[in-house]
């Protein structure tokens, strides 16, 4: 799994705990329960006081997952086997080893489940093989960049229903309550893993980091921290040698800002052979982003102006990790909700979002199923 | 020191440059030349001050021109670098990785750009002067921010007997007018030589093919350049010169391909006019630029004959940075490119969309 992922050993054990401890029975219970009240909805009619509802799963739910963040196939082949509904996944190019185990065991534990599920992978884009999949599905789920995502809407039957999880912006806000002296190395630390796992790849990592002036500890106080909790990372959580293309994204993003360091724009700090870099940027203007543990850090004058600067983002905006903001927390969640943002969350959870979460805002579940009602019963 | 004024250096590269460029630079020669630039650009660009400073690679302390530390080519869309006030402004075309954002290339000496360019178009693609040319690259005129426009204009001006543009700066392909001077050409058999984007061309062959031509008089020939990024269906560069060759009758050995940017104001060529078909895939630089290709991740000079990053060092580029590193990947073997093209995994691999092309996608074009 780490040579597929591209990850070192430690990140994917880190990032394998992370997952699999959602993929327990008490945990998806809760996730069938928080979106459809109770599991035997699914069994047959469940009677309330003004009507009579039963959940029906997808005769046939497939799923194209693009990308190589490890785990996301098996969560998304989960939510439809919750349903009952037969399963075809064919996992990201990076994601192919976990969901081919999980399959193996699924087996071995229960084969009538295991027959329902299907792991399959070809290279995304394979029209004659996508085609077949998706002539005969009830429900499709594509996960992947917006081009792939709209190419894969276009050639969806029109009776099938089709869920995109396209590609995502995450950011994060660290207010003054976090910049004290004795607060700030926590608040740099839980940045720092919330940025290193999946190593920037997911669509939770935060990739701008908003931090308030006129704490005790200013943006630039913070990006030295945030640099220090990197190089402690290296230890425990390393980064991996970047591939070819992402080594030459990063050495056009570094040398850009170095360049635009020059001119005092911005300041750069990163780890050398170590594939992670912080830009901090004072200008508003975004320098090049490359693969890798990359992150920009801004100062901004109130967290109440975050919002604001999100608002061209909204139709990617996702999560928003926050440290910091005391009582503020609820007045600025509501303005990030109402540009976009879909989860609002401290840093140390941001990586691993639980199975119940409103993912890109919708339940994960409601959208893969459909409801009959009983009338006049 | 006694350090040379730009203007002073533009003179002699001018002068050098029309010399031609059959005749290689000896490397000391080409050595003096580079540090004299290297000095000019270290004292007049902050940024790039600062960025040598950073890297302890100073003109006092680096004495050949490798040493020299090469800028990105994204730089070009961030920051402005020119040693003077520019005569023109190029502005990269918006279709490279890293979202829509456009660069810009200030050009303090227009006459140096025209100087530069004119000796390897006129030993790459001319093959015959004066030549009727039909260009499916939007005229200066149109495109006044085109540093690719005005390479056509200029070898118009000085190779052409007549020049006929049928493309807009929008890109919109003047379909009749084209097919109209291709069959004056077929009829009086005046050979022609077609200039355009791969894509443009591309374009134009689609049409052909629903709508034949009579084969284009034996003698023409044609120069293309650019990749394929952007166009609605994926080609490989074989089926590429099929296309071509059975749309317009112009065989492959006369298909002359460029390789420039706009980051770069030296172009290289293809010599398959010259070569024959054995020089394929190759690029020949004229004798004011040095191409190296570097390890991805330490930046180290690869093997000969290995592939790496290509970094390019250009005289031409003396208003501006002359060291460039570009994400194109090739082999250099005797100076010359084997080109493979943009280097693999530039699409992101996660869940993640880089912010700054969702920004850039965002931001009013300039």
């Amino acid at each position: 799994m780490p040579a597929t992922a591209g990850y070192s050993k430690e990140m994917a054990v880190a990032v394998l705990d992370g997952m699999a401890a959602d993929w327990t029975r008490e945990r998806l219970l809760a996730l069938v329960r928080a979106e459809l009240r109770t599991e035997h909805a699914l069994d047959g009619f469940v009677h309330t006081a003004d009507r009579s509802a039963m959940a029906i799963g997808p005769s046939l739910c497939v799923q194209i997952v693009a990308g190589s963040v490890p785990g996301v196939g098996v969560t998304a082949l989960l939510r439809s086997l919750l349903l009952k509904g037969p399963t075809l996944v064919k996992p990201g190019r990076g994601d192919v080893i976990l969901p081919v185990l999980f399959a193996r065991a699924l087996r071995e534990v229960d084969p009538d489940l295991a027959d329902a599920l299907a792991v399959l992978y070809w290279r995304g884009g394979a029209r004659s093989l996508e085609s077949a999949a998706l002539a005969r599905a009830e429900v499709v789920t594509a996960y992947g960049s917006d081009q792939t995502v709209a190419e894969l809407r276009l050639r969806t039957p029109p009776t099938a229903r089709f869920v995109a999880y396209h590609h995502r912006v995450s950011v994060g806000i660290v207010g003054r309550d976090a910049l004290s002296n004795d607060e700030v190395d926590r608040a740099a630390a839980d940045v720092a893993l919330s940025v290193a796992l999946f190593d920037q790849r997911g669509c939770v990592s935060p990739q701008v980091v908003f931090v308030e002036e006129g704490g005790l500890c200013g943006p630039e106080a913070f990006a030295a921290a945030l640099g220090e909790q990197f190089r402690l990372l290296e230890t425990r959580l390393p980064s991996v040698a970047p591939d070819p293309g992402e080594a030459s994204a990063q050495h056009q993003m570094r040398g850009t800002a170095e360049l635009m360091a020059a001119l005092g724009e911005v300041t750069v700090i990163h780890g050398g052979d170590a594939a992670w870099t912080i830009v901090l940027d004072g200008t508003g203007e975004l320098v090049p982003s490359a693969g890798g543990r990359c992150v920009r850090v801004r100062g901004v004058s109130d967290a109440s102006d975050v919002p604001a600067l999100l608002t061209p983002f909204a139709g990617h905006l996702q999560t928003v990790g926050v440290a910091g903001l005391g009582e503020r927390l609820d007045p600025v969640a509501r303005a990030l909700g109402s540009v976009g943002a879909s989860r609002v969350v401290p840093f140390s959870s941001v990586a691993f979002p639980p199975p119940w979460w409103h993912h890109d805002g919708r339940g994960p579940l409601l959208d893969l199923l459909r409801w009959v009602d009983l009338e006049g019963a | 020191m006694g350090a040379r004024s730009l203007t002073h250096l533009t003179e002699e590269l001018e002068r050098r440059f029309a010399a031609g460029v059959e005749k290689p630079w000896p490397a000391d020669e080409f050595n003096a030349l580079a540090m004299d630039a290297f000095a000019i650009q270290f004292e007049a660009i902050p940024a790039y001050r600062g960025f040598c400073e950073g890297r302890k690679r100073t003109p006092s302390t680096v004495s050949s021109w490798h040493e020299v530390p090469a800028i990105p080519a994204d730089a070009f869309k961030h920051l402005d670098l020119s040693v003077g006030e520019p005569e023109v402004v190029f502005r990269t075309s918006g279709t490279t990785r890293g979202g829509d954002r456009r660069g810009r290339h200030l050009v303090p000496s227009a006459s140096l750009y025209r100087a530069s360019l004119l000796p390897p178009f006129e030993a790459h693609v001319l093959d015959q002067s004066p030549v009727r040319i039909v260009s499916l690259i939007p005229s200066p005129e149109h495109s006044p921010d085109s540093s690719l426009s005005f390479m056509v204009g200029a070898a118009a001006a000085a190779f052409a007997s007549q020049a006929h543009w049928f493309v807009d700066a929008g890109g919109a392909l003047d379909e009749d007018g084209l097919r109209t001077q291709l069959g004056r050409s077929s009829s009086t058999d005046e050979p022609v030589l077609i200039l355009g984007t791969a894509i443009a061309i591309l374009h134009a062959v689609e049409r052909f093919e629903t709508t034949p031509i009579e084969p284009l008089p034996d003698g023409s020939w044609i120069m293309e350049t650019g990749g394929f990024k952007g166009f609605d269906r994926e080609i490989s560069r074989a089926d590429f010169y099929e296309s071509v060759t059975s749309a317009t009758g112009v065989p492959r050995g006369r298909i002359v391909s460029e390789y420039g940017m706009t980051e770069l104001l030296s172009q290289l060529y293809e010599p398959v006019l010259s070569e024959g078909l054995g020089a394929a895939g190759v690029f020949v630089p004229p004798p004011w630029l040095r191409v190296r290709a570097l390890d991805p991740v330490t930046l180290g000079e690869v093997g000969p004959g290995d592939p790496g990053l290509l970094a390019f060092f250009d005289l031409a580029n003396v208003g501006s940075v002359c060291h460039v590193l570009t994400e194109d990947v090739g082999a250099v073997v005797d100076g010359r490119v084997h080109l493979q093209g943009r280097i693999e995994g530039a699409e992101p691999r996660g869940c993640s969309r880089a912010m700054d092309e969702l920004m850039a996608s965002h931001r009013p074009s300039s």
